[in-house]
Order: C-alpha cells, then sequence, then structure tokens
C-alpha cells in the first residue's frame, strides 16, 4: 500500500458553515474608500488627546511617570536576593564572619568557597573567600544560614561588569571601613519593603 | 562482690585466676567475659552501650569522668564500669532513670562556661561533647562559674585551650603511657585546673598523639587548626608508609591536598612523621610519553635495579617478577642486610619470621633493646616498650654504644658497649640468659667455650652488669627482646643473628628484629635480593643511570606511597593496605612492566600473587580489611602466615674485631624523620645537624656552628655540627633522612670513623 491514502486529507464529510462575509472591495476606488474609512476615527483624536496631555504633564508640569535609570533606581524589597554583602561588626569594624564554613557546606550549587587559618592572634582567620557567580543560583541559603549575620543579600543588582571577578572576591563584597557607618542591617526574609506604606492601595472592591 | 584493680595480693589472685570464663548480666542479657576484665570491657564486647567521656581503650581506666556509672545488684551507690572487675555472676543494670539523672548532672557540669565557638571549633562534627549533650538532652546552662583569665597556648606542634578543656585527662595518659614523652601533666586547681606542658622547651611531636584522642578541641594540632572543619574532609584509609610499623592512618583530604592525618587513637597510636610527615605527594605529573619511553630503553640495556625500602609489596613483587624475565640484579642495601639476617636467624629458630609482636612486648615484664636506638629507629616499638614498663613496671635493659635521654624515664638499667662489639655483645648476652637453661650438648658447648672474660674487655661490658641483668630478671614472667640496624649492617650480622636466635628459642624470649623502616620487612620477603651491582643501572628512589623518582629529581616520575594502592609489611608481621589519597596522572611502575612483557591491568593484581610460601596469603586487594572492631581487635589486611625452616645453622664463635675509635657518627635519624619522604614535610622541623657531645666536639676539632664534610659509602654528607648537650661520648648522630636519592645508598656498618675532607 502506497502513502496516497494517507495523504487524502478528504475523508468524511465536512460540515463547515460559510459565513455570509461582505465581498473584499474589487476596484482601486472603493478599495481607498474602505481604508479610509477605517483609519480616520474619532477615537484617534481621543487617544492623541491622552499622549499630548501626558507629555504636557510630563515636560513641563513636571509629572513624569517613567523612572530615568540609570540616573535614577527604584528602592528594591529587602527580600530581594543580589549579589552578596558581607557584613562588619559595627563596634569594632571588623567582618563578621567566624569561618565556620556552613554557607559553603550548605550551598546547593557549589559556588562558595572559602579557607581558613589559625592566625597570630589564635584566632580562625577567612584567608580566602570566593563567590562562582557563574553558578550562584541566588538562593538565599548561605544568607539563612550564617550563624553571624555576615553574608547577607544585597541589592546589587547591576551584574553587568568587565569581569566576573568583580563581584567574587571578600573584599568586594564586604562594606568598606569608611562607608560603615551606612551599612544596612539585613531585615531578614520576611522584610517589607521600606515604602509598603505607600504601595498599599484599597482594593478593587472598594472602589 | 567485685575487686578493686590496686592492691598488690589482689593482682597475684588477678594473674592466677586470668583466663577463667565468667559469666555476668548486663541489662537483662547474659554475658560471657574473662576473668580480670571490666564490666565496661565486657558490655563493649557484647554489644552494650555504656556512655563515657574520659575513658580511652588504650589506656589504664583514668576514672575522671563518672559517666560509665551503672549500678550492680546488692551493692550499695553508683559503680564505675570503666575500671571495676566484674565477677562472675554479677546482675548489672546499665541504663535507669537515676543513672540518666546522674550522667545528665555530670553532662550540666561539663557544659559550665564552655565557650559556645562550636562555629569555628575544629573539633564540631566529631565532638564528644557535642555529642553528649544532645545525647542527654541539654538545653540551656544550668549553673555558672566564675571564669579564670585562660588564654591559649602554643605548644609547637599542637595548641591548647584551657577554656574547651573538660580535663578528661586522656592527653596526659596518653602522653605518660603511650608515647613516653611525659610532657603533659595535669595541674590541679579545682574549676581553674588545666593540662599543662612541662617540656614545651623539647616540642614533642608526639603530642600530635596526645592531641589526636582529645574528645574537645582543647588540643589539637597547630598546623591543622582552623583550616577545616571536620565534615568537610574526605577520608582516606591507608598505612602508615614511613616507620615500618604499618599502623592505620586515614588521609584526611579536601580539594586534592591532605589537611591532616588522623587515626583510630581509641586504640592505635601512630607516629610522628606519619602524623605530620604526609605532604610527600609527587605533585603536578603528567604522562610524559618520552620520558617513558627512555625509561623501556634503559630498562633494557640495564643490568640492576637499585631501590630504595620505600616502595610496596606489589611493586617489589614486580621488580621480582622483572629480576626473572630479564634477569636483573636487585640491590636494597637495607632490606638486604635484613635479608640475611633474618635467613640466618631462622636458620636456629626454625621459623621464617622473628617470634615477637608488639602487643606481647607491650605485655612483657622484662625487655632488652640492643643494638638500635629505638626511640629513633622504631618510634611504634618504643611505645610498646614504654606501655609494658608504665602498666606492667617492665624492666627495661638498654644495651647500646649511646645513652639516650629520651627513653632515660623507662630504661632501669644501660648498658653500654663499644661500637662495632655487637658480635660480643649478644654472645655475653646469650650467656647470661641461657646460664641455667636446658640446653642441647652442642649449644652448651659453644657457649661454655666462649671466652667471657676477653668478651667482656672487648666490648667494655662488666660481668656484673650482665649478673645485675639476670638477677633482675629472675622474677619476671614475659621476657622480650628486641634487636635493632646496628647488628643488620654489622659485619658479623649472621652469627650474630644465629645468637639471638638462641636467645628466642632456649630462654623463652619473645624477640622483635626491628625491620627497615618503610617496606624492608615486606622487600626482604618477596624479593630475591642480591649484594653487588652490575653494568648500567636503573633507581627506583635512587641515583642510577636512569633514575626513577617518586619524590622528583629523577628521570621518569612514580606515585608516592600516598598516591597509590597496594600493601606494605609491618613490624607487627601483618599486610596492610595502602590507599589513594591523592590522584595522580602519570606512569606507574606497572606500565614499565606491562611493556617489558608482564601482562597485568593494574599494579593491585599482584596483591594476590605475593608469595605464599613467605607466608603471604592469596587475597585479592579489594577484600584487604582495615578496621578495629569495637573491643580494639585490630582487623586490617592479614597476618603473614608461619612458615617452618630447615634448622641447619650452625654458630661460630666470635670473631676479634677492631674496634672505631676517635671521633665516630652513627647514622641515625631524629623521630619525626625516616626518609627523603618525610624530609618533604613542611610541618616537622628540618634541621639534620651533625650532633655531638662535648667530648666529640673536643675529639673531632669541631666548634658548634661549624661546616663539615665527610664521606661515608661514597656519599659526601656536608653537615652543619651542632653541640647536645644531653649527649655523652666521642659518638655523633648524623641524619642520611635529607640525601634524597642517596639516602637508600648507604649500607656500610651504622657506626665510622668521622673522616672529614675538604674544609
Amino acid at each position: 500500500m502506497g502513502l496516497e491514502k494517507f495523504k487524502d486529507r478528504n475523508v468524511g464529510t465536512q460540515n463547515y458553515i460559510k459565513l455570509d462575509l461582505t465581498h473584499p472591495p474589487k476596484d482601486g476606488w472603493s478599495k481607498f474608500k474602505q481604508v479610509l474609512s477605517r483609519a480616520v476615527q474619532p477615537e484617534l483624536f481621543v487617544g492623541l488627546w491622552v499622549t499630548l496631555r501626558e507629555m504636557n504633564n510630563a515636560l513641563f508640569r513636571g509629572k513624569m511617570h517613567t523612572t530615568q535609570y540609570p540616573l535614577e533606581k527604584l528602592p528594591i524589597s529587602p527580600r530581594y536576593r543580589a549579589i552578596h554583602d558581607m557584613l562588619r561588626l559595627l563596634e569594632s569594624g571588623h567582618y563578621r564572619c567566624i569561618g565556620c564554613g556552613l554557607c559553603e557546606k550548605i550551598c546547593i550549587s557549589n559556588c562558595i568557597s572559602m579557607d581558613t587559618r589559625y592566625d597570630e592572634n589564635q584566632r580562625k582567620e577567612v584567608s580566602e573567600y570566593t563567590i562562582n557567580f557563574g553558578r550562584c543560583i541566588f538562593c538565599g541559603y548561605c544568607a539563612e544560614v550564617c550563624p553571624e549575620l555576615a553574608i547577607v543579600h544585597g541589592g546589587r543588582y547591576e551584574n553587568a561588569s568587565e569581569q566576573r571577578a568583580s563581584f567574587s572576591l571578600f573584599e568586594d563584597m564586604l562594606t568598606p571601613i569608611d562607608n560603615l557607618n551606612l551599612q544596612q542591617e539585613y531585615q531578614g526574609f520576611g522584610a517589607i519593603s521600606p515604602n509598603a506604606d505607600d504601595n498599599i492601595k484599597k482594593t478593587p472592591l472598594a472602589y | 562482690m567485685l575487686l578493686h584493680i590496686d592492691g598488690g595480693s589482689i593482682m597475684s589472685s588477678i594473674r592466677k585466676n586470668e583466663q577463667k570464663a565468667i559469666t555476668i548480666t548486663i541489662d537483662g542479657k547474659s554475658c560471657s567475659g574473662v576473668f580480670g576484665q571490666t564490666i565496661l570491657q565486657i558490655a563493649r564486647e557484647n554489644g552494650i552501650y555504656i556512655p563515657t567521656m574520659c575513658y580511652l581503650t588504650k589506656v589504664l581506666p583514668i576514672a575522671s569522668c563518672r559517666m560509665c556509672v551503672v549500678d550492680v545488684e546488692g551493692v550499695d551507690g553508683l559503680i564505675l564500669s570503666c575500671q571495676e572487675r566484674a565477677v562472675d555472676g554479677a546482675v548489672v543494670t546499665t541504663q535507669n532513670a537515676e543513672l540518666y539523672k546522674e550522667r545528665q548532672n555530670i553532662m550540666k557540669l561539663y557544659n559550665v562556661n564552655h565557650p559556645l565557638e562550636c562555629g569555628v571549633c575544629d573539633q564540631s562534627g566529631e565532638c564528644d561533647l557535642q555529642n553528649k549533650t544532645m545525647e542527654f538532652g541539654l538545653e540551656g546552662q544550668n549553673f555558672t562559674a566564675k571564669e579564670p583569665s585562660r588564654p591559649v597556648q602554643n605548644w609547637g606542634f599542637v595548641s591548647y585551650d584551657p577554656a574547651l578543656c573538660i580535663m578528661c585527662e586522656k592527653c596526659v595518659r596518653v602522653s605518660t603511657e603511650i608515647t613516653g614523652d611525659e610532657a603533659l601533666k595535669v595541674k590541679f586547681g579545682g574549676y581553674s585546673s588545666t593540662i599543662e606542658n612541662v617540656k614545651q622547651d623539647k616540642n614533642f611531636a608526639t603530642l600530635g598523639e596526645a592531641a589526636s584522642v582529645c574528645p574537645v578541641g582543647a588540643l589539637v594540632d597547630t598546623s591543622f587548626k582552623y583550616s577545616a572543619n571536620a565534615w568537610e574532609l574526605t577520608k582516606v584509609p591507608s598505612s602508615c608508609p614511613h616507620c615500618g610499623g604499618g599502623h592505620d592512618v586515614t588521609y584526611e583530604t579536601k580539594n586534592g591536598k591532605v589537611y591532616r592525618v588522623s587515626n583510630e587513637a581509641e586504640f592505635s597510636t601512630m607516629c610522628s612523621a606519619s602524623r605530620y610527615g604526609f605532604d610527600f605527594v609527587n605533585e603536578g605529573v603528567t604522562k610524559d610519553k618520552e620520558a617513558f619511553n627512555k625509561a623501556i630503553e634503559a630498562f633494557s640495556s640495564a643490568k640492576s635495579i637499585i631501590f630504595s625500602k620505600e616502595i610496596s609489596n606489589e611493586e617489589a613483587l614486580i621488580l621480582q617478577k622483572l629480576k626473572e624475565l630479564k634477569g636483573y640484579k636487585l640491590i636494597s642495601n637495607e632490606a638486604r642486610a635484613y635479608q640475611k639476617f633474618m635467613s640466618a636467624y631462622s636458620s636456629i629458630s626454625g621459623k621464617a619470621l622473628y617470634s615477637g609482636t608488639e602487643d606481647t612486648l607491650s605485655k612483657s615484664r622484662a625487655i632488652i633493646v640492643l643494638g638500635t636506638r629505638i626511640n629513633d629507629d622504631a618510634p611504634t616499638i618504643k611505645y610498646s616498650i614504654n606501655k609494658a614498663s608504665k602498666h606492667h613496671r617492665a624492666r627495661v635493659c638498654y644495651m647500646h654504644p649511646i645513652e639516650d635521654n629520651n627513653i632515660q624515664n623507662i630504661v632501669t638499667q644501660f648498658i653500654k658497649y663499644d661500637a662495632m662489639s655487637e658480635e660480643g655483645v649478644v654472645a655475653l648476652l646469650a650467656y647470661t640468659l641461657l646460664k641455667d637453661k636446658e640446653l642441647p650438648s652442642e649449644v652448651r658447648a659453644i657457649l661454655d667455650d666462649l671466652d667471657i672474660g676477653n668478651l667482656s674487655a672487648e666490648s667494655n661490658i662488666g660481668e656484673e652488669e650482665l649478673e645485675t641483668l639476670r638477677k633482675s630478671l629472675i622474677k619476671k614472667v614475659g621476657y622480650s627482646l628486641v634487636v635493632g640496624a646496628d647488628l643488620y649492617s654489622h659485619p658479623r650480622a649472621e652469627n650474630i643473628a644465629k645468637m639471638v636466635a638462641l636467645i628466642e628459642k632456649y630462654a623463652g624470649f619473645n624477640v622483635i628484629c626491628v625491620p627497615p623502616a618503610g617496606n624492608g620487612m615486606g622487600i626482604s620477603l618477596i624479593c630475591d635480593l642480591d649484594d653487588t651491582v652490575e653494568g648500567a643501572t636503573i633507581g627506583y628512589n635512587v641515583k642510577g643511570d636512569f633514575t626513577l623518582s617518586a619524590f622528583g629529581g629523577g628521570d621518569l616520575d612514580m606515585p608516592s606511597l600516598i598516591q597509590q594502592e597496594g600493601t606494605l609489611t609491618s613490624i607487627g608481621k601483618r599486610v596492610v593496605p595502602i590507599n589513594v589519597a591523592l590522584n595522580y596522572g602519570g606512569y606507574v611502575l606497572n606500565n614499565i612492566a606491562n611493556a617489558l612483557g608482564l601482562n597485568s591491568q593494574y599494579t593491585i593484581d599482584y596483591t594476590k600473587q605475593l608469595p605464599i610460601e613467605k607466608g603471604f596469603k592469596a587475597i585479592e586487594f579489594d577484600f584487604l580489611p582495615n578496621s578495629f572492631d569495637i573491643t580494639g581487635k585490630e582487623n586490617r589486611g592479614y597476618l603473614l602466615s608461619e612458615i617452618e625452616v630447615s634448622q641447619d645453622g650452625t654458630i661460630e664463635e666470635p670473631v676479634e674485631v677492631e674496634g672505631i675509635d676517635g671521633a665516630v657518627v652513627y647514622n641515625c635519624n631524629p623521630q619525626e624523620h625516616f626518609s627523603p619522604f618525610t624530609a618533604k614535610s613542611k610541618i616537622l622541623p628540618n634541621n639534620p645537624y651533625l650532633l655531638g657531645s662535648k667530648q666529640f666536639s673536643t675529639a673531632s676539632k669541631l666548634n658548634d656552628g661549624d661546616s663539615v664534610k665527610f664521606v661515608i659509602d661514597n656519599i659526601e654528607f656536608t653537615r652543619v655540627f651542632k653541640i647536645d648537650t644531653s649527649l655523652k661520648g666521642t659518638i655523633a648522630l648524623n641524619p642520611t633522612y635529607d640525601m634524597g636519592l642517596s639516602t637508600a645508598l648507604l649500607s656500610s656498618y651504622r657506626f665510622s670513623r668521622l673522616e672529614k675532607i675538604g674544609s
């Protein structure tokens, strides 16, 4: 048996209902009339009016709605999980990390690697600490497991750089010592955003 | 109902009843044991759990923690199961509400002010205190105490944090009863009791053994401290490749690097070389086809293979098979000397191997050590001697030309003899020990023929010294004799061996002939060694015309013993497995052997082919066990079977030899070093000084700090001379471990006259 039978699509009875549509215009003049009647409607000017009004508001009345990124940035939620921050102790300025290795252990994409050593003050010192951001899935387990609130997720979401290494070293993530007063305490996973009050709106039913 | 272990009369009654089977009931289960065993021992043998904090199987019961308390029917109060010997028919309860409360209270006290630094503590994850705190459900600290200032102390190899210390005293006991450095002591003072290091200036590497039994993070290796967490490390079980003891080691690795070496510290003890000398890996080796082809070429034109003793049994068998195939001469000097010594020895004793074991040695009541600086040559044997001394108050007679200050604490009699007079010394010893024994007439005739006065004068041993020795042994039971490398390299080694065998055979001594470090014993059993080199040579870890080397510097790289599978033969006459802890990317000896006509996929295929007629067993490598059971019974590899040989040896009369006078050097490595492999360690001190006394300084006209050049066996040594005030006499110690590819070429008698060359 050949394939012909399979290719034959005219099988069975078709019950198509033909719609009673007007016939498409035939000559040039009636085609032009159809275009014109469809394009030029009063609603066009209603739409244009909104645009003109908002343009006027934005340019001349100071009511801009777009965020001028990168000159301007929106506040992000404290729950946002971006590039990690290494925090310092506020009192001494020493980094908080005690080198317990729990973040390294818990990391499910195996992207944290650290080395520690016995330092001159007979304390445990973190001698190497890197996060491979090519692997990191920003799951937040490292921040959750950290007993010292030393490693947290920061708000640094701009991950474009000439080198990936620009993010991954301990020193890059560590709060700069001269910015210690600006160090933000991590609010935790259930934290609400700082502008949460402003974001509260009436439920649709109340309109 | 119960006996306490103290008291002489009780001890003797115990001895009488030894091996008598008893039955006690523990938690309703009928358990059998042997008279003299403690309740805890019987419980553990029968799989019953009694919690302990301070109990350490390998030392005497410490009884400082009181966690092991049990209830015994008919006895008032709680009983410490770790130190109470069980009596027949006792009914013991190990778990009830009262005992739980008692143990919980102990744990509460242990937790008083214990720093909550588990996050950084090295012991975290394998900490007894953590485990027991969880076990007894402690969620908070109920009491507190005023915390004295207790700074962390760095003692060199180990560091001590008194704040973490729970005063279980295990470390003190190991330092005293096992390693014998006696550096650690308890400083009593109630809550502010601490452990102190009374010999800090000595910086004993053996303190690592004390650190290994610490249940908490108080005493840890300085080299490991804070470098990794216990749970991050991959544990690779293996055996010590350095000292010849073949004791168990576990390499703990992470990211292709060994972080530390641990062991089953509850039962066994390591030498410092394997504890700290683990970084001898041959790194970054790839398959160098060109060098390999050159090696094949070199093998086809070579007539001899010279090799060091740091190779596995399998490699030794490959070399032996190559010899059978291609007719190479196999040269391995120290192993050859040992092989000759043992074959002469067995021609009298009738057994291929010596009779003693480390276990019988550590239970001996009298020990004679002869011809070896035992503390440096075989530290694990010294541990056993120390154990015998501490546990059984054994008499230890140390016979050597140089007094050893490090074992002064256990030696009860030091007999000094002149270097080179070993044959006379052994003859005198045999004469003394066999004086009142029943002997076959021909042996008696040989001993009676000895010119005792002459021998005594030649060796410089007073007859009264031997008489003292003989008298001190009279009332003792269980004798051991340990002989070592001085005898093997002696020109009259074979006759010495025969006389030592007499002592084993007729005086009832357990003799241990300490094999050369590394795998000297394995090589001597497997290889048919030759005496002289012929033609072009292949060197394996030795300088040859073509050099294979596992520590770099050769023509073709080989894997070090940390990078290959195989077996080693130990002092305990045990064949023990070694495993791959770190990867190796180059060629191995088996590749060369295959290219030369042997056929075997892996080196370990040779494990089951090891010569059965020498005592090996046909067991596949993969079926070799490597563990201890709960009672501490070693279940690692297998024991060599006892092989009977014909007793056709005849003893000759001692020959008069010329003594060595003037300034003499003695080839002897420090306790932590054995070979160029340990020399690679970054943790062990690497100061190969020529150490001598003030007297030696005068005799050799060398001052402290002088550089001196001399030649032994055509190997040129350049050494800085240092005066060691603990030494006496005109014999200096010359380390050989750092001589790289030349180390294994040394073959002559260990004592030699200092022949300075140049200036």
